[in-house]
Formats: C-alpha cells, structure tokens, sequence
C-alpha cells in the first residue's frame, strides 16, 4: 500500500480488504493458553511471513476461497491420494489442511542446520555400533540401550553397508518449543514415511494458489527429490542401475505413497514375492526372466526383510536377503538395522556423543528424555511421575500398558498408578519418562476462521555426495487433540503444506531446474511379472465388464428381447442363461424377470456382475498405481462409484449401462492413446483381446447356433457391436453364415475373434523370448495355431461344435499366457518354511 | 568323557523340489567345559553352494542351496566332543540376584557373551507379567541367584507336564504356560521369560543329552531327539551356569552344548525355505554314544 495510491483502484481496495479480513481473523484467533503459536507473536500481532500471506490470501473473496479449497480437494480426490489407517479395510481419503503452514527463511536455516547435523551423528552412531563398538566399550553409550531394542540386527554385526553408508534418508519430527526454538521430538531412521505425502501436498496446493505460492518465493521440492535419486543412483556398482522401492503390498497403510515414490523418482515398485537371490545378488522376477536389481529403496521394516536370519514368519521379505548385503551383492536403504536410532533410550545420550564424534554441540535440542534403565535417571522420572510422560524405551509401545502412545501417570487411577511404578522400578530399562513440553500452535481454516491448532512437522535429509540435503517444507501433520506428540495419520488428523518463505525471489535455477530430470516419467526398463499378471487381470475384468453390460443392454434395450414375443422370449432366455453361467445372476432370480438386469448391473454379491467385475479391476489397479495415469484410475473409481449407485427403473439401469459402457470405452481410448507402447501396455491389451475373443465365441455359439433365427442373429450383432458393419455390406435382414463371418472369422471387423487372436499373435511376438533352445513357445504355439484355424474355417461349415473347440483352445491359451509370463501368480511357486525342529 | 554324536535330520516332501536354501547349525560349541574334537555334515541331495561363517553368536553357520529336484533331504551330522564340567551345587551360595540385574547393566560390550543381550524380550521370548510374577515367587528379596533359580527350575519341572504332543515350534509361549504344559524348549523359553521379566540375563541353549544314562541312572527325558535347556548370568564369579527345567538339572558332563541364543530362533538346527511342495514330513534321530 504506497503512500500514493489513488483512492479506490482496484489493487488497493483489494489490498485494504485483505488487511481489514485479516484484522477479524486475528481477532477470533482464541490461542491456547500458555502456548506458543506459529500465526501470532507474543505481542499479538501477526508474524511477518503470515502477514504477507493473509495480505494476500484476505484479498481473495470468501466464495473465491472456497471454490479454491473445493479445488484442491478434488485434485486429492482425483489423483487418488490415499492413506489406510492401521485395521482399516479400505482406502480413506486424503485429509489436508488448506493453509499451508508457513516457516521464515532465517528460520528455517537454522532448523536445516540442525537437522543436518544429526543426520550426520546418527550415520556415525550407527558405524560405530554396528562395527567397532568403540562408544559401548568406552562407556559413551550403555550396551542396553542399544541390546535392547529390537531393531538392533546381530545378523548385520560388523557387516559393512554396501554403498557406503547406513543412512540415505532420515527424518526427524520435530516442534517449537515454548522457548521459540525447534525442538526434535522422534527421529526416523528405518524408513520414513511421509515425503510421497509431502510432494503431492504440494502438488496440490501449489495449483490450487498458484498466484500465491509464486509470490511467497517458496522454493521447490522437486531438486530435493532429483538430490536423492542421484544418490541412490550413485550408490550402485554400475552405470545404469535398477532400483526398486520395496512395498509390502497394498494392505500398507502408506502403499499410495510408495507408488507415488515409485512412480516420480523413476523406480519399480516391488514386493518381496518380485524378488529372488541368485548369484549372490537380488534379482527381480520379469517377463523377460531375472534382472539383477542395485538398489532397494525399503519401506519393509527390517525384522520382515528377510525370513532366513531375521523374523522367520514374514512374507514381506527377500529369503537370502542378508546374505547378499554380507556379499555386498545389493544397496540396501536405508541399510537394514539402521532403525535401532529411533529408540528413545537414546536420546540422553546424544548431546555427549554429539561433542564426542562431531567435536560439537547439537545445533537443535531435544526434547529432555530420561532413560529408567539407569539409575538416577529412574530415580528422578519416579520422584517427578506426574510430570513426565512414560513411554517405551525401544518401541513405540509402552510394556504392559496397552496405549499406542506415551502413559501418563497423572491420569491413571491408584493401581494402575502403582503398577506403572512397580514396572519402572523391575525392569526400568523399557521405559522412558520424557517432560511434556507444550509445543507451538499454527492456524487452521474452520468454517470461515481461524483456529489454532497443534502440530508435528516431519523434516526429510538425504545423503548426497555433497552432504546431506534438506527437503524444503516437510510433511506437517495437524492434530486434533491438545498433545501433538500423539499424531500419527490415524483418526481424524490433517496433513499439511509446508511452505518455506523467503525474502528473495527464488532463484530461477530452484524454480525452473535447466534439466528437471525427476520429472520424465519414463516406463521403468523392465516389467515385472507381477505387475503384468495385474495388467492382464485389469484388460480380463474390464472386458469382462464390457460383455456383461452389452448383455444388459440387450436384454432391457426397447428393442431387444422384451417385446413380449414367444422368439425373444427363447432369447431372452438364453441371455439370462449366459448371465447365469457368468455369476452375474443367480438362478433363483430368474423368477423375477423384472430384477434382473439390476442385478447383473450392481450385485455386490455376484461376482460377476459388472459392479463386482468393476471392483476387481479397481483393487487390480490399486496395486499398478504407479503405471496407471491418475485419468485412468479416475475412469475407474467413476464407473465403480456409478454401478454401486443403487437404481430402480428399466431407463435408469439402462442408462447407467450406457454410461458405464462410455467410460469403459474412454479407458480403451488412454489406454491406446497415452501408454508406452512398452510390454506393460502389452499385457493389458492381451487380457483383453483374450478376454474379449472367448466373450465374442461363446456369443456366437448361443446366438448364431445351427438353426438361429434372425432375432438371435440380430442380438449377436448388437452384443458384438456390429450391426452397422452388416446392414452396411448385406442390405438384408441377418442370415447365419454371413454373420458368423463377420462375428468369428472376419480380421477386418476390429470386435471378431479372428481380429482378437491377430493382435494377440502380434503382442505374443513382440514379448521377450524366455526359452533358449529355439522351440516355439506354448502360448505362441497355441495361438498361431488358433489363427491358422480360424484363417482357414469357412462360415458354413462353422457349427456349434467348432465354436466349443475354438473357446476351449482359446481359454487354454490364456492360461499358458499366464503360465508362460507370470510363473509366480496364480502358479505360485513361492518358498515354504522348512518344518523346524522341536 | 568323550562322545561321539550322530544327529541325522530328514525332510520327505510330497511333490519334487526344485530349490532350497537351507541354514544349518550344527557344529558343537568349543569352550565352557566341553571341546570339539571333529565334526563333519554330510548332506544328500549334493548342494550346489555351501558356504559357512561364525554369526553374532560364533555359531558356525552353513548356507546351503541345492538346486536339484528332490523328493527327500538328508542331513547328517557327525561330532566328537569331550565334556568335562563341575557345576556348583544347587545350594552354594551365591550373589543376591537383584545385584546381578544391576551388574549385568554395566556391561561394556555388545558381544555374544556380554549378559546385557540376554536381558531382553526376543522373538519367542515375549516378557510377560503373569510369567514374571510366577517367576518372582521363587525370588526372595535378597536371595541367592543359585537357589532362586534352582527353586524356579524345580517348579517347572514339578508343575509343568511332559508332552510332545501338546506344542509345536510356532505355540507361544503365554499358551504354554497357561496350559503348563510342553516340550523341552517350552520349558527353557518359560524359564527363560520369568528370569528376564525380573531382569536376569537368560540365555537359551541347544545341544544332547547321552543317551544311555551312567548305571543305575534313570533315562533322562529328551535324550533320542536334540534338546534344549537355560544358561543364566549368575555373576562375574560364577559366570554362565546351565539350568535343565525339563529333567531339574544343572549342566554337568551329560549334557553337550550345540549352541547358544536369545532363544530356538537364534539357534534352530536346521532352517530353510523351499520351492515346490508345501507338503512335509520331518524325522530327527539323534544318538548320543560315550567313547570313554
């Protein structure tokens, strides 16, 4: 607001409505008590960066900011983003704060600073007693501390860390304390989450203020992500190496972020069953057969990696996995063991190792932590226990006491009160008692207001050769409750933004890197074999979910089989009967014609209807996420979201089906259109030519039977899609021959079976070979033989019964496809424990 | 005493294997009172890599991977040890054992044999407070370690049931003693819990038992499979003593060590995975001969 702006122009009226709104907010902003907040300063007045902020953000108008809100959202919503909280059955929603939190550039120096450093001690501590054990023998560190928790691997005793180093990635959550300063709260050295979550937060809000986030010179995230890519690229013994974020599954509570990792940094993302030791290296298993992989990004928490030498009931791991990391066979990170850093026992210690390993104090404090394993230390957290919070020593449980978080002597009754002391004072070594420090407050957008709220900001280093480098922002999440040290992503708690703000513009390199390298998405070099067992499975269902709705279609469309009259009611007869055969209906509902088609459209219990069948395409999908196009997955959750709608009328069914029909078509198209022509586009096709080829005979053997008449013939070509094909060539009304040509035999019409088995000839072909001795392939060998039969059939002579061979031979292809490509899907040879001994 | 011990494992699978990477540990352990004179493991199919090294626990460890189909897998183990021991007797005095709990804190090493690793739950070792509590019984403040841990040895040998039947590997141990009843390893795991629910530092081990007793002697329970029993810190003066809560024992010159752990997990004979049968069935024969 310049001295002389003119009164009323437009920039300045904006500019004064923004101070006015920001001044009403600041009035109800109802701060807590006694806590520090990020938004106001202890004189009340807005912090400098909230104010430019808020100057600009108050300029908006109230339903601008709204629809902005509502815009990001949807971005959420759209992308799929995601989060399964522990004993969730299903995926909720990704619940973000729309302020951003925001932290001043001088500020945020200091904290990097910090962070920096303890990455660098934990990296030493973690040399030190995985090797020499000089700071036990030495007394620096009790060996308890240490012995104690269970992530202290003895089978990685003195092995040293391929690729040189323990820690790639760390991560501290940290707060401010009542002192202004940031204060550590945990560190995360096994494997953090939260950076996947961190860069779609920004995705996010960065487009949804796009004007805003440029003008706070906030810099990227994107060379933080390219920094550490090259690390860990860097980190392997050759040139172009294959690295692989390892996932337990999709029942993970953070599986959406590892895909999302997996997909912007350029990696595979794979689960133990992809992988196999040979040749003292991992290997992952393909299409094309084993590839040694070099690097495993690892979001498998140790104990599960291996169930050789580590917990021998996981199936989340690698058998020999460790074996390899002795023979120096693989990069491992973060390096297997590492998370032993995130015991709280330690934490007492770590000033005194600071000064003795880095010959320096911690540039950041942490929040005070007294060990009951030694004495005094008990002795103080008994004679102060209605101060202190009690919590596990190693873990993030507190023995004998059921709490997913910190016991708080003052809230139990007298026996539990008791029990807690008689804990501490027999086995004191598992407990913690930690001071409770109010951490700070930061705003978050309510109904129109501001209101303050606790949070925990998860700051991310990765090691580079050029030392550690610091995500700018972090994943920062809001907790409901007054203790913030409590949040985790589970009930209820927002993530949000974190923007760092800074005086200067941001240099042009930070905000357009010349070579933006992180962001070519480029189809990873090899396909695993699971996830093309996936890609034929999504093509099967979909076209399964195609025929399924062209049978409704047909059975409810005005001019099908429902005129009434005695022929239709033979065909009608025989599409239920398909219907039947499908899953799609049960028989018994065959005595209510008029449910019918609601029932093959949206059944949750049939599991061939086409809500089901959509399903199984989604929870397919859920774990290619990484491969699909967020409009890809988008179609899906649509189609999914439709069918489950519930309807009642013939026009409402019927018009769910031609909608559904569209998407399902719309899919084909991105598919065809914007996949790689790589194997994995490929595999989709097949699935569903294979699919569609057996959907397409068996039509042909119900409809266009021996002795069809022109009412079964005439459903075959609305089920087969060719009507305008045949009364464009045949000016006639249909006749058996020339339709069973045009439905089975004929390779210029795109939906006939022999076009089908062409295409999957031409995909057969281009797939690697796997076989050394020159012999033909079983699937190449069934479905050339499949193609020269059709080749040489003639219509006329093309009974039922050539029908029934032709889908026999075709049903036996598709499983030597599976066979063939995917030996560890359904063929599962997967390691069984050998029986132990008693 | 010299013995010469053959302990023969077999695996029948139902459909041919294709692969198996097996761990071994079989090799006695030399030192505390016994000596390995030889030792050789035979193993049927031929494996195709076999290599060995000491793990954390200086056991010596085989890799084995055999890549050829098999129906059946043999691995024969063949050992000379001499033993000669002298335990204490059951009622020697001996430290207090809260100043062994104390003690056994200061330890300045995270080695094998530093008592601090054994003071902890581990995989099949959860710390459990009814345990302690049965534990704690035989605890008196201010009692010697010996005669505390004798007393709890004796009480699960008494109170407890022989059964082969009544577990397997995978039963945990709050089943085996709200049932108090088990196998030798049961037993060792839940004497090893009430001792570490108290803070003691409770180490399991694997090994023999001669199969024909010395005349006039009963045969002890165990002896014709391998068997398993406790060692327990009782002070720097004492060192690790042998507890045996299936046959109410010290560890003397009938038992002969194999290995030592946390617990069965960290020492289990044979380990392995395999590709191609889920199917198996599992014969151990083990024959524990005195030479002289």
């Amino acid at each position: 607001m310049g001295a002389g702006a003119t009164e009323g122009s437009g920039q300045t009226g904006r500019a004064r409505l923004g101070q006015r709104r920001l001044a009403q907010w600041v009035r109800d902003y109802s701060r807590l008590p006694g806590i520090p907040d990020e938004f106001l300063g202890p004189d009340g007045a807005p912090r400098a960066v909230w104010n430019r902020f808020f100057d600009a953000f108050g300029a908006l108008a109230p339903d601008e900011i709204e629809r902005r809100f509502a815009m990001a959202d949807r971005h959420l919503r759209e992308a799929g983003v995601t989060y399964r909280a522990p004993g969730d059955s299903a995926d909720r929603p990704w619940s973000l704060s729309h302020l951003p939190l925001l932290i001043d550039e001088a500020d945020w120096q200091q904290l990097s600073a910090g962070i920096k450093q303890r990455a660098e001690l934990l990296e030493l501590v973690l040399r030190d007693i995985y090797g020499e054990g000089r700071l036990v023998a030495e007394g620096a560190l009790p060996a308890a501390a240490i012995a104690g928790s269970p992530e202290y691997l003895r089978p990685v005793c003195g092995v040293p860390p391929p690729g040189g180093r323990y820690l790639s990635i760390y991560a501290a959550d940290v707060g401010r304390g009542p002192d202004g300063r940031w204060w550590v709260l945990g560190d995360r050295t096994q494997a953090p989450s939260g950076a996947g979550y961190a860069l779609e937060n920004r995705l996010v809000l960065s487009r949804a203020f796009s004007d805003l986030y440029k003008s706070m010179n906030v810099p990227r995230v994107a060379p933080f992500f390219e920094a550490f890519r090259d690390s860990l690229r860097g980190s392997a013994d050759r040139d172009e190496p294959r690295i692989g974020v390892l996932t337990p599954g999709t029942f993970s509570e953070t599986y959406f972020e590892h895909a999302t990792l997996a997909r912007y940094l350029g990696f595979l993302l794979v689960e133990g069953d992809d992988l196999a030791v040979s040749d003292n290296r991992i290997h992952i298993r393909t299409v094309a057969g084993l590839k040694r992989l070099d690097v495993l990004l690892r979001r498998v928490d140790s104990n599960f990696l291996d169930p050789l030498e580590l917990d021998a009931s996981s199936r989340l791991g690698v058998p020999g996995l460790i074996d390899v990391l002795r023979k120096d066979g693989v990069v491992v990170a973060n390096m297997p063991g590492s998370g032993v850093l995130e015991a709280r026992a330690l934490l007492g210690f770590l000033p005194a190792l600071s000064r003795r390993l880095l010959g320096e104090d911690l540039k950041m404090p942490h929040i005070a932590t007294w060990w009951c394993g030694q004495k005094s230390a008990r002795d103080e957290v008994l004679s102060r226990l209605d101060e202190v919070a009690i919590e596990g020593a190693y873990d993030r449980f507190v023995p004998g006491f059921p709490s997913n978080g910190p016991v708080l002597a003052s809230e139990l009754d007298a026996s539990q009160r008791q029990r807690l002391i008689d804990a501490i004072g027999d086995r004191g070594l598992d407990y913690v008692g930690q001071e409770v420090v109010r951490l700070s407050t930061m705003p978050v957008w309510e109904r129109g207001q501001l209101t303050p709220r606790p949070f925990v900001l998860r700051v991310f280093a990765a090691a580079t050769p050029d030392g550690w480098a610091i995500m700018p922002g972090g994943f920062c999440r809001i907790a409901e409750q007054p203790d913030a040290r409590a949040v985790s992503m589970g009930d209820g708690a927002r993530a949000a933004d974190v923007w760092v703000v800074s005086n200067k513009q941001v240099s042009t390199a930070t905000l357009l890197p010349a070579t933006d390298k992180v962001r070519i998405r480029r189809v990873a070099g090899v396909l695993p074999s699971r996830a093309a067992d996936n890609l034929f499975w999504l093509g099967r269902y979909l076209e399964r979910a195609e025929a399924t709705l062209r049978l409704v279609r047909a059975l409810g469309s005005p001019s099908g089989p429902n005129k009434g009259t005695s022929a239709t009611v033979q065909s009608s007869e025989r599409i239920q009967r398909l219907l039947v055969a499908w899953g799609a209906i049960s028989q018994a509902s065959r005595a209510t014609p008029a449910r019918i088609t609601a029932e093959a459209l949206q059944s949750a219990e049939r599991f061939g209807s086409a809500l089901s069948l959509v399903r199984a395409a989604q929870r397919t999908a859920t774990s290619l996420r990484e491969r699909l196009s967020p409009d890809a997955w988008q179609v899906i959750t649509e189609m999914a979201e439709r069918l489950a709608y519930e309807v009642e009328d013939d026009d409402s069914i019927l018009s769910a089906a031609e909608l559904t029909l569209q998407e399902l078509a719309s899919f084909a198209g991105l598919a065809q259109e914007n996949m790689n022509r790589a194997a994995g586009w490929r595999f989709l096709d097949i699935g569903r030519r294979v699919e569609r080829a057996i959907n397409t005979t068996r039509f042909a053997r119900q409809f266009a039977y021996d002795e069809a008449g022109d009412e079964d013939l005439d459903i075959l070509l609305t089920l087969v899609d060719c009507q305008i094909t045949y009364r464009s060539r045949y000016l006639l009304a249909p006749v058996l021959a020339p339709v069973r040509d045009l439905a089975v035999l004929d390779t210029y019409n795109p939906r006939s079976v022999a076009f089908q088995v062409a295409t999957l000839n031409e995909h057969i072909a281009a797939l690697p070979s796997l076989k050394e001795y020159g012999l033909i392939e079983r699937p190449e060998r069934l479905a050339v033989a499949v193609q020269a039969m059709l080749a040489t059939a003639e219509a006329e002579k093309l009974e039922v019964k050539s029908l029934f061979a032709l889908e026999q031979d075709l049903l036996s292809l598709a499983d030597a496809i599976g066979s063939h490509y995917f030996p560890h899907g359904p063929n599962a040879s997967r390691p069984e424990k050998l029986t132990g001994l008693a | 005493m010299i013995y010469d011990i053959r302990h023969v494992t077999t695996y029948s699978y139902e459909s041919p294997v294709s692969f198996a990477r097996c761990t071994l540990r079989l090799e006695p352990k030399s030192g505390d009172g016994q000596e390995l004179i030889s030792h050789s493991v035979e193993i049927r199919p031929r494996p195709s890599d076999r290599t060995a090294r000491r793990d954390f626990f200086g056991i010596l460890t085989e890799s084995v991977v055999i890549e050829v189909a098999h129906r059946n897998l043999r691995i024969d183990s063949k050992s000379r040890v001499s033993v000669s021991r002298k335990p204490p007797a059951r009622d020697a005095s001996s430290p207090p054992w809260e100043s062994i709990r104390d003690i056994a804190l200061e330890a300045t090493s995270l080695g094998p044999a530093s008592p601090v690793g054994y003071v902890f739950a581990s995989p099949l070792v959860p710390v459990l407070r009814p345990v302690t509590a049965y534990a704690a019984a035989s605890f008196a403040p201010g009692g010697g370690i010996l005669a505390a841990a004798v007393d709890l040895m004796h009480r699960i040998r008494t109170e407890f049931r022989y059964d082969a039947k009544a577990t397997v590997i995978s039963t945990p141990l709050k089943e085996v003693f709200d049932n108090r009843h088990g196998v030798c390893q049961d037993f060792a795991h839940v004497m090893i819990a009430g001792l570490r629910g108290l803070g003691l530092p409770a180490a399991y081990v694997s090994g023999y038992l001669r199969t024909i007793p010395p005349a006039g002697q009963p045969r002890l329970q165990g002896a014709d499979a391998t068997h398993a029993w406790v060692s327990l810190w009782c002070g720097a003066d004492l060192g690790w003593i042998g507890f045996d809560p299936t046959n109410d024992l010290l560890i003397a010159n009938d038992h002969i060590e194999l290995a030592i752990g946390r617990d069965f997990s960290d020492v289990s004979p044979v380990d392995g995975i395999i590709v191609g049968s889920p199917k198996q069935k599992l014969g151990v024969a083990v024959d524990v001969v005195l030479v002289e």
